[in-house]
This record gives structure tokens, C-alpha cells and sequence, in this order.
């Protein structure tokens, strides 16, 4: 086992029902890289990020975490192997403030059985998440309910490296975002690769991968297609490979309409 | 265009409610605004002020139990016959009951959270279960002649107070520590607001569930205690009705429907609306009727608004 690798999948399966969304995929994410997880609508690219975020149970396969073997039952376990995930929907509280969000489900506490919880430790925490991600959210007593779709996906992001986090997952956090948002996302996504992040990138916005990702793992119908050097690539090849997979039998590849997601 | 921001004064808005009630029904009767009647309104609305709490637990967590009326039906009769039938001693009977809405509360609770069907059914299917062993048990008879000590829950007093007021107010205390200062409160708060995301963050949602519902029956079983001491009679017909009070109470109180919001002492003016408007109405000779439709009224207007505020909000989240 190469210690090389902060997470190792090998031959994750998983159906809903009768759909069999993952047929033995394995994934190889390495130290501090950005690797973009790409594929057509339905490929099952949320699913294989959700079985190492805990949110589903795969069917069967292994993880492995710094070379060790692990069982993730639940978000917890995750949580505690240092793995967090921003969903795509962010999983945000709206009737709590930015701070409440953060904290939610591990709160500090002011005595030894956790009963009571220190909100002057939590706002001063978040506040100094906010400054050390450089958003302009004013207060972490904000409601999170009035926030821009970017302020809102800070938050989100805040939550999920608030405590020990190595390994980042990110289901499509620029989709909603307008183009200043989502470049300051990109940006932001480089600084937490430079903090000694390992990034998960769920994206279909291919020149996204492009400019920020060191890899690129192209899922097709449930199956691992192709892991691909960015600087070895082009827009083309990575569309290609995403419409057309590995065998290269699939329909011809709509370049145009793929190009105008740039 | 600045926008004024009158969020805050929503905290209010049941206050201002309770006290233009009180100056309308000051008008239609002399004898409202007097001393007498006011620590009447007060005395009289111990128990409901504790079952609301219990209920706003649930509430808050996103769920909702219509069966706490009858969860003091069969509360109620169980702890009297236990003392009237089988004359067993007052804290005994005390504690069987208090360990039966308990009881009553989690089997809500697991029902919820293992079935997942709408808690709305699911409690008001538990209510006729309720309901029918409370009328098998005391079979349909009347207990009254309580032991001297039980009714001191409610004639006894402490510094002037009476005993059950200062039971009222210790439990609204102690319920506005555990959402303010407690993770259980914070957690709460978030499994109300969002289910889902409370599960992917780990919280563990269906112990929470459960949680919650058990603490409804055991604040249930307490004011049923209070409520059966100080009629000094019990029969199967004590109990329902309570939940629509309280249930109305609470939303005019600012507890949403939907979950994840809501605070204590704003409950508690809830409460006293409906207490104000039903003393009022009666002092003004409007009789008992009337008070059905207007309680009604009042829990459609209160839910109308509560629905308001979400679209409000949620508008002003896509408008950005």
C-alpha cells in the first residue's frame, strides 16, 4: 500500500434499486493535489464522493485512508478520518446564523459532558475563519437565510475545514455562481490547496478543472474511464473522453455546446 | 431603495398582541382589568404554560404531537386511581404517572423516528389509542378526593406564590437554559431547520427525535398533575382539548410550524393570549361557543403568518 495516497477506493459498487450507479471504481486521490471528478449528468460522480463523505454505504469495496484500512458506517466516522464534504445543496441551516452553522452538531462546550455549549469560543472562532478565508461576510452573527449564493458557499466551506479537515470534497460549488463569485471560489480553492488540502472536485465546468486541478478523474455510466495529467491535456480530450469514455465507441462529442460552458 | 429591517420586532409582535388585548377587553368589561382576574388568567393557565413548553420541544425539533390531550387523559386517570382505588402513597402515584407520560412520550418518539410516516398521523393515530385504554381503565368513571398532600401541588404556596405557578416557572427557566445554553437546544434548533443536513453532519437525528417526544409526555404527565389537583376530580374527559390550546399557543408564540425556531418567553405570552381572549370573552358574556370559533380563527391567522414570514424569507434569499 502506497502511503503516497491520502485516500485509496478500490472497487466500489453501488445500486439503487435496479440502476447499479457504480460499477467497481477505484480512485486514487494523492497528498495536497486538486483532482477534478468529472462525467455526464448521472455518471455517479455524487454518488462515489457521497460513500467517502459517509452520507451513503457502498455496496461493496474498500477505503483506504494514509494507507489504512477504514470503515466509514457514517458522516461521522468521515469527519473523524478527516474528511468533509460541501454539498451541492451546501446543507445549510437557514434559521441559524453563520456561527450556529459552523458549530452545528459540534458545538464547543464550557464543561467536560459536552451539556453546555462556550458561544463566546464559537464566534470568536468563526470570526477568525472568516478573516483567515478572506470573505466578506461582516459578522458571524449573520443569518446565513440572507446571504449571496458566494457568502453562502464560504459559510458552507468555512464549516467544513473548521476542524481537522485533510481531505476536502466539493459537489459542484461554482454551478450557482456568477462569474466574479466563482473565479474568487477558484482562488480560494488554490489557497486551500496551499494550506495542505487534498481537494475533491466535483465540477462540470471542464475549464474549471482546467485552471485550478492536477488531475482529472473521468467517470462514465458508473465506471472509472480515464485519471489524466492536466498539463497533459485539452478541453477536447477531457470532453472527449467524458462523452465518449474509454473504448472511444460512444457518440460523436458535441464540441461547441461543451466549449460554451467556458 | 434602504430597506427597513423589522425582524427584530417580530420577537414582539405576541406581546403587543397580549396588550392590545388586554386594553380591548378592559373596555368591554370592568371587571377585567382587576387584580382578581388577572392572577385568575394567571392561576388558571399553570398547566397549559408547561404543556406548551413540552410541546415547543417537539415543535422546534421539526415534528409536532397532537396526543398530549390525550396523554393526560390516560395520565390523568392512571395517577388518580392509584391514589382514590388503590390508595397508594402520594409520591408513588406521583411517580407512576410521570413515568407513563414518559413512557407515552417515547413510544411517540420511536414511532416517529423508526416509521417514517408524518408525525401529524402518527400521533393522532396514538391519540385514539390513548384515548380508548384511558376509557378501558377508568371505565368512564369519575375520581375525586384526592389525598390532602396532592392537592397541596396546587394550594400550597411558597413565599405567597402558589406552589404550581413557581412549577411553571421553573420549567420555563429551565427550558430556555437548555435552548440558549445547551447542545442538545443547539442541535434541536438545526434538526428543525434541516433534517438532512443534520444527518450529514452527524447529529444524530433519530435519537434527537426521540429525545424530544419523551420530554413532551414527561412535561405532559407534570401538568397533568396540576391540572387533576386543581380540579380535584378526574375523569377520561380530562385532557383533550389541551393539545389544540397549546398547539395554538405555541404558533401564535412565534414556534414555527415548520421547526427550527422558536423562544420560551414568547411561548409563554402565546399562552395568555388565548388565556386573555377566552377570559375576556366570557367576562364580556360572549359565552363559551364563540370562544371555538375565534380560537380557531386565530390558529389558521397564526399559521397564515407564520407561512408569510418563510416566503418572505425565502424570496429575499433568491432575490440576491
Amino acid at each position: 500500500m502506497s502511503a503516497d495516497y491520502v485516500v485509496e477506493m478500490k472497487g466500489i459498487c453501488k445500486r439503487f434499486g435496479g440502476i447499479e450507479a457504480l460499477r467497481n471504481v477505484d480512485l486514487e486521490l494523492r497528498r495536497g493535489e486538486i483532482m477534478g471528478i468529472v462525467g455526464d449528468n448521472g455518471a455517479g460522480k455524487s454518488t462515489l464522493m457521497k460513500i467517502l463523505s459517509g452520507a451513503y454505504l457502498a455496496d461493496a469495496g474498500e477505503i483506504f485512508i494514509d494507507g489504512q484500512k477504514v470503515h466509514i458506517r457514517g458522516p461521522l466516522d468521515a469527519r473523524r478520518l478527516g474528511i468533509s464534504m460541501i454539498y451541492q445543496d451546501l446543507a445549510l441551516f437557514n434559521n441559524l446564523d453563520v456561527a450556529q452553522n459552523i458549530f452545528a452538531g459540534r458545538e464547543l462546550v464550557r464543561d467536560r459532558f459536552g451539556v453546555f455549549i462556550d458561544k463566546k469560543r464559537m464566534y470568536n472562532r468563526a470570526a477568525e475563519l472568516i478573516r483567515d478565508l478572506r470573505v466578506d461576510i461582516k459578522s458571524p452573527k449573520m443569518s446565513v437565510a440572507r446571504m449571496s449564493g458566494g457568502q453562502r458557499q464560504m459559510v458552507a466551506c468555512a464549516r467544513a475545514i473548521a476542524f481537522q479537515c485533510k481531505v476536502l470534497i466539493m459537489d459542484e460549488p461554482t454551478a450557482a455562481l456568477g462569474v466574479t463569485e466563482a473565479n474568487k471560489l477558484l482562488g480560494l480553492i488554490r489557497n486551500l490547496k496551499d494550506m495542505g488540502l487534498s481537494i475533491l472536485l466535483i465540477t462540470q465546468r471542464i475549464p474549471d478543472v482546467l485552471a485550478i486541478a492536477d488531475r482529472v478523474f473521468v467517470l462514465k455510466g458508473g465506471q472509472r474511464q480515464d485519471v489524466m495529467e492536466v498539463s497533459k491535456v485539452t478541453l477536447d480530450d477531457v470532453v472527449t473522453m467524458i462523452v465518449k469514455g474509454k473504448g472511444g465507441n460512444g457518440t460523436a462529442a458535441p464540441e461547441v455546446q461543451y466549449k460554451s460552458f467556458g | 431603495m434602504p430597506k427597513v429591517d423589522i425582524s427584530g420586532l417580530r420577537k414582539y409582535t405576541v406581546l403587543f398582541i397580549l396588550l392590545g388585548l388586554m386594553v380591548f377587553f378592559s373596555f368591554t368589561s370592568p371587571y377585567f382589568l382587576t387584580v382578581r382576574n388577572l392572577t385568575n388568567i394567571v392561576i388558571q393557565n399553570t398547566y397549559f404554560i408547561i404543556v406548551a413548553v413540552g410541546l415547543s420541544f417537539v415543535m422546534i425539533g421539526g415534528g409536532i404531537d397532537l396526543s398530549v390531550g390525550y396523554q393526560m387523559s390516560l395520565v390523568g386517570v392512571i395517577t388518580a386511581m392509584a391514589m382514590v382505588v388503590y390508595h397508594l402513597p402520594v409520591w408513588l402515584a406521583v411517580l407512576i404517572g410521570l413515568l407513563l407520560g414518559t413512557g407515552l412520550g417515547f413510544i411517540n418518539g420511536v414511532i416517529v423516528s423508526s416509521i417514517r410516516i408524518f408525525p401529524l398521523i402518527a400521533t393522532l393515530a396514538t391519540s385514539a389509542v390513548f384515548q380508548g385504554i384511558s376509557y378501558l381503565v377508568s371505565k368512564a368513571n369519575t375520581f375525586r378526593a384526592y389525598p390532602e398532600q396532592f392537592l397541596l401541588l396546587t394550594r400550597g404556596k411558597v413565599l405567597g406564590i402558589p406552589f404550581d405557578i413557581l412549577l411553571a416557572l421553573v420549567v420555563v427557566v429551565l427550558a430556555s437554559v437548555v435552548y440558549s445554553e445547551t447542545t442538545f437546544g443547539r442541535r434541536l434548533m438545526a434538526l428543525g431547520g434541516n433534517e438532512e443536513a443534520a444527518r450529514l453532519l452527524g447529529i444524530h437525528t433519530k435519537r434527537m427525535k426521540v429525545a424530544m417526544y419523551t420530554i413532551c409526555g414527561f412535561l405532559t404527565a407534570l401538568a397533568t398533575m396540576v391540572m387533576i389537583s386543581k380540579a380535584n376530580t378526574t375523569n377520561s374527559s380530562f385532557g383533550p382539548g389541551t393539545e389544540f390550546i397549546a398547539l395554538t399557543a405555541a404558533i401564535v408564540g412565534g414556534v414555527s410550524f415548520m421547526g427550527g425556531e422558536g423562544s420560551v418567553p414568547a411561548l409563554v405570552a402565546g399562552v395568555f393570549v388565548l388565556a386573555v381572549i377566552g377570559n375576556g370573552m366570557q367576562l364580556a358574556g360572549w359565552g363559551t361557543y364563540a370562544q371555538f370559533i375565534v380560537r380557531g380563527l386565530i390558529l389558521l391567522g397564526a399559521v397564515a403568518f407564520d407561512e408569510y414570514q418563510r416566503n418572505l424569507q425565502r424570496n429575499r434569499q433568491k432575490g440576491c
